[in-house]
C-alpha cells in the first residue's frame, strides 16, 4: 500500500471511501438489510419491466369480449399453467399483468411525494437553520403541528381541498412529508452552522445561502437517505390508501390500492380470493422491503442507536 | 411609580408578540386583496385571502392549543422521531401565537381593504 | 394523586382546540373549488334556483359575517345540514348515530394493542437477540408494512368466507333488532349505541328477569340462547378490531422494546440485581414503570394513527361508523358533513391525549405542577 503513488490513490479513490466507510460496510453485513435492497431491486425491476412491455390499454380496460372474468389463477383450475398466473378480475383483466404494471405505477409516484417532499423540506430546513430566531421557530413548530396529526387523516383533509386524483394525492401526500424531512435538514445544517468552518467563510464575506446548500448538503445526505427510505415505504401505503378509499387512480388504472378496492367489492363475499391477495401481497412485500432496509440504514448510520432503537 | 407586576409584563409580552405578527399580517392581507382583485374579480379576493388568513390563524391556534395539551405526547414523539430535539412547549406555543397573530392581522386587512375595493 | 385542577385545565384547553379546528375547517370550506349551492342542487339545476339558494344560505355576504355566523352555529352545536349523503338531515343527527361504532372499534383495537403490544416488546426486550426476540422484531417489521386494506380483506376471506366461522360484514345478525333504549323498572333508559355494550345490557336484562320471574336458576342451561345477540355483536367485531388492533400493535411493541431496553441498561437495575434480587422481579419491578412512560406518551399521539386506520377498516368491513361517513362526505363534497366529522375526530383525538396526559401524571408524579 505504501508504494501506490498518489495518481492510483486518486483513481482508486472513490472505491476506497466507499469500502472504508463504516456506513456501508455496516450497512453490507446486515442480512435483513440487504434482503430489503434486494426486494426493492427486484420491484424496480418488475415495473421498468412492465412499463416496457407490457400494453397498458389492455391491462385497462375491460376484456370481457375475450377472457372468463374472475377466473382463478392458471395452475389451480384446469387451464394451462401460464394462462392467468394471479387469475382475470371481475372485468376479466389479467391480474398479474396489472400487478406488475402496479409496481411501475407505485415506484413512479412515491418518487414523486418523497422526491418533492425532500426537495422542499431541504429548503424549509435551510432556511430555518439559516435566519435562525422568528423564521426558525415558525416554520419549525408549524412543521410540527402538522406532524403531530396521522398521515393519512391530514392527507384526506388536504383531498378535500384539492379534490381527487392521482395528481392532487401527490400534492398532498409531498405536503404531509414535508416536515419529516425539514426536521432532518435543519438538523444538520444548524450542527454545520456550528462548525467554525462555516463560521470562517461567513466571515471571509461568503454570507450567502448558497455557501450554506453547498456545506449542508453533503452532511446531511445520510440520514435525508435514511428519511427517504424509511418514509417511501409508509408513502406508497398512503398513495394505495387513498386509492382504495376512491380518491386516487382513476378506475381502471393497475394501482395496487384501486385492485384492493375492487378486490374488496367483488370478490370477499364469493371468495374470489386472487382479487385481492396478490395486488396487496406486492404492496406489501415492497413496504417491507424498504423498511428492512431504512432500518438497516439507521442503524449503520448510528451504531449507537442500534443498542437501543432496532 | 408603577410596581413591577408580573401578570401585567406577561401579558405586555404576549400582546406585543401578537401586535407585531398582527401588523405584518394586516399589511400583507390588504396588500394580497388588492392584488388578486386587480387579477381577478374583488369577491373572490375577499373571500379567498379572507380564508387563508382564517386557515393561519385557526391553525396557529389549534397549534397553541395543541402544544399546551399535548406537549408532553409531542416531545415523545420526537425523540422517537431520533433528531436532536429541541422541541420545547414554550418555544412552539411562542410560535403558534405569532401565527395566529399573523392570522388575525390577514382577515383584518382584508375586513379594512374590502370596502376600498372597485 | 392527580388533583382535579389539573384535569379541569387540561379539559378547558378543549375550548381553544375545538375553535381552533372549526376555524381550520371553515378555511378549507372556504379554499375548496366548488360552488356549495350547486352540490346541493346537482349539476342540471337551473341557474336561478342556484342563485336563490346561494341567498338562502348567505353565501353571497361577506366573508367574515359568514365566519361570524359559522362560529356561533358551531359553538351551539349546529353544523347544519348534510348535502349529499343524507340528505337534508341534521349533521349532529348523523353524527351521533356513527360516532358510538367508531368509538367502540378504536377503543377496542387500542386495548388490543397494548395488551399484545406491550408485553411482547417487553418480552423481545427482556430476552434480547434470542429467537423469540427475532421473531418478534420481524413479525413487528412485517405487521408495520402490511396495510389494514390488505390484511383485513384477507382475514374476512379465511375466517369469514372460507371456514364460515365469523360474519363477513355489518354490526350484528340480520336477525336481532337494535333496539336505541332499554326499560329497568318501567322507566326507559338511553343505551350507548356501542353495539356490544347495548346487547350486553339487554340480554343480561332478559336472562336476570327470566331467573327472577320465569325459568329461575334452569335459566343458566340456556345461558347462550339469551345471549344469542351479544354473541352475535362480539363475532361481528372479532375481525375488525383485531385487525385494527394488530396493525397498531406492532408500532407499540417496537417502541415499547426500545424503552425496556434503555431503562435495562440504567444503572438502577444493574444495582437491584447485584443485590441479589430475582431478575425478574427486578425487571417487572423497577423496569416496566419507567419503560412505560415514554411508551403512553406516544399512545396518544399514536392515536391519530388508529383513527386513521379505523377509517380503512370500516371501509374493508363495511362498518357504517364516522370513518367511513368521512370517505363518503369527501367523495360527495358534503362539506356540512366533512367539517362535523373532522370536529369529532379532533374532539376524540384531544380527549384520549387527556388520558393519556392523566395516566402519566400518574404514572411519573413529579410531572404535576
Amino acid at each position: 500500500m505504501a508504494t501506490e503513488t498518489s495518481t492510483t490513490a486518486d483513481r482508486r479513490g472513490i472505491v476506497e471511501r466507499l469500502r472504508a466507510s463504516p456506513f456501508l460496510s455496516e450497512l453490507l453485513s446486515n442480512r435483513l438489510a440487504i434482503i430489503g435492497l434486494s426486494i426493492i431491486l427486484g420491484m424496480v425491476l418488475l415495473g421498468v419491466y412492465a412499463r416496457l412491455f407490457l400494453d397498458l390499454g389492455a391491462i385497462s380496460q375491460s376484456q370481457l369480449a375475450a377472457h372468463p372474468n374472475k377466473a382463478p389463477p392458471g395452475w389451480l383450475g384446469s387451464a394451462a399453467l401460464d394462462q392467468f398466473l394471479f387469475g382475470t378480475d371481475a372485468a376479466a383483466r389479467d391480474i398479474f399483468k396489472r400487478v406488475l404494471y402496479g409496481a411501475w405505477l407505485a415506484l413512479k409516484f412515491g418518487v414523486l411525494v418523497v422526491g418533492a417532499s425532500t426537495v422542499l423540506g431541504i429548503s424549509l430546513g435551510i432556511i430555518a437553520a439559516y435566519y435562525g430566531d422568528v423564521v426558525d421557530n415558525v416554520v419549525m413548530r408549524t412543521m410540527d403541528v402538522f406532524l403531530a396529526f396521522p398521515s393519512l387523516l391530514l392527507a384526506l383533509a388536504l383531498v378535500a381541498i384539492f379534490g381527487a386524483g392521482l395528481s392532487k394525492v401527490v400534492i398532498a401526500l409531498t405536503l404531509v412529508y414535508t416536515p419529516r424531512f425539514a426536521r432532518v435538514v435543519r438538523g444538520a445544517a444548524l450542527k454545520v452552522l456550528e462548525d467554525e468552518y462555516i463560521d470562517a467563510t461567513v466571515a471571509l464575506g461568503a454570507r450567502d445561502p448558497r455557501v450554506l446548500v453547498r456545506h449542508v448538503l453533503p452532511n446531511c445526505l445520510a440520514p435525508i437517505t435514511v428519511q427517504s427510505t424509511l418514509n417511501f415505504g409508509l408513502a406508497i401505503i398512503d398513495l394505495a390508501a387513498l386509492s382504495f378509499l376512491g380518491f386516487g387512480a382513476q378506475a381502471g388504472t393497475p394501482s395496487w390500492g384501486l385492485m384492493l378496492k375492487n378486490g374488496v367489492s367483488n370478490g370477499l363475499l364469493t371468495g374470489d380470493w386472487w382479487l385481492s391477495f396478490f395486488p396487496g401481497l406486492f404492496l406489501a412485500v415492497t413496504v417491507l422491503g424498504f423498511n428492512l432496509l431504512g432500518d438497516g440504514m439507521r442503524d449503520a448510520l448510528d451504531p449507537r442507536m442500534r443498542e437501543t432503537v432496532e | 411609580m408603577a410596581r413591577y407586576d408580573p401578570l401585567l409584563a406577561w401579558f405586555r409580552r404576549r400582546l406585543r408578540l401578537v401586535a407585531t405578527a398582527g401588523a405584518v399580517g394586516i399589511v400583507l392581507g390588504g396588500i394580497a386583496a388588492v392584488v388578486i382583485a386587480v387579477l381577478d374579480d374583488p369577491t373572490t379576493a375577499s373571500t379567498q385571502t379572507f380564508a387563508i388568513g382564517t386557515l393561519a390563524f385557526g391553525f396557529g391556534i389549534l397549534g397553541w392549543s395543541g402544544s399546551a395539551l399535548a406537549g408532553r405526547s409531542i416531545e415523545g414523539l420526537q425523540r422517537r422521531l431520533d433528531t436532536n430535539s429541541d422541541w420545547t412547549e414554550r418555544d412552539s406555543r411562542r410560535a403558534m401565537t405569532r401565527l395566529s397573530g399573523f392570522g388575525a392581522g390577514v382577515m383584518a386587512g382584508v375586513v379594512i381593504v374590502t370596502p376600498l375595493l372597485p | 394523586m392527580v388533583s382535579k385542577r389539573f384535569i379541569a385545565k387540561r379539559l378547558l384547553l378543549l375550548v381553544p382546540v375545538l375553535f381552533g379546528v372549526a376555524t381550520v375547517v371553515f378555511a378549507i370550506l372556504h379554499l375548496a373549488p366548488g360552488d356549495p349551492a350547486r352540490v346541493i342542487l346537482g349539476q342540471r339545476a337551473p341557474t336561478q334556483q342556484v342563485v336563490q339558494l346561494r341567498r338562502e344560505l348567505g353565501l353571497n355576504d361577506p366573508i367574515w359575517v359568514q365566519y361570524g355566523r359559522f362560529l356561533a352555529d358551531t359553538a351551539q352545536l349546529d353544523f347544519g345540514q348534510s348535502y349529499q349523503i343524507a340528505k337534508g338531515s341534521p349533521v349532529w343527527d348523523v353524527l351521533a348515530d356513527r360516532l358510538p361504532v367508531t368509538i367502540e372499534l378504536a377503543i377496542y383495537g387500542q386495548i388490543t394493542a397494548i395488551l399484545l403490544g406491550i408485553p411482547l416488546g417487553v418480552l423481545s426486550a427482556v430476552k434480547q437477540d434470542s429467537l423469540t426476540d427475532h421473531v418478534t422484531r420481524i413479525g413487528a417489521l412485517t405487521g408495520i408494512s402490511v396495510p389494514i386494506f390488505w390484511s383485513g380483506p384477507l382475514v374476512l376471506l379465511v375466517f369469514a368466507t372460507f371456514l364460515g366461522w365469523l360474519p363477513t360484514s355489518g354490526r350484528i345478525g340480520s336477525t336481532f333488532f337494535l333496539e336505541d333504549h332499554w326499560v329497568l323498572f318501567g322507566t326507559q333508559l338511553p343505551l350507548t349505541g356501542m353495539v356490544s355494550i347495548d346487547t350486553f345490557i339487554l340480554d343480561t336484562g332478559a336472562f336476570v328477569q327470566s331467573i327472577l320471574y320465569g325459568e329461575g336458576l334452569g335459566a343458566f342451561a340456556s345461558l347462550t340462547e339469551y345471549y344469542a345477540s351479544f354473541i352475535s355483536a362480539v363475532q361481528h367485531l372479532l375481525l375488525p378490531v383485531l385487525t385494527l388492533g394488530i396493525y397498531s400493535m406492532a408500532l407499540l411493541s417496537r417502541m415499547m422494546r426500545s424503552s425496556m431496553l434503555e431503562v435495562i441498561r440504567q444503572d438502577y437495575i444493574r444495582t437491584a440485581r447485584a443485590k441479589g434480587q430475582g431478575e425478574r422481579i427486578t425487571i417487572l419491578k423497577h423496569g416496566l414503570r419507567n419503560a412505560l412512560i415514554p411508551v403512553i406518551t406516544v399512545i396518544g399521539i399514536q392515536f391519530g394513527t388508529l383513527l386513521g386506520g379505523a377509517v380503512l377498516t370500516e371501509t374493508v368491513f363495511g362498518i357504517g361508523g364516522i370513518g367511513q361517513l368521512l370517505v363518503a362526505a369527501i367523495g360527495a363534497t358534503d362539506y356540512p358533513l366533512v367539517q362535523g366529522t373532522v370536529l369529532v375526530f379532533a374532539l376524540l383525538f384531544t380527549l384520549v391525549n387527556l388520558g393519556v396526559d392523566v395516566t402519566y401524571s400518574y404514572l411519573d408524579p413529579r410531572i404535576q405542577q
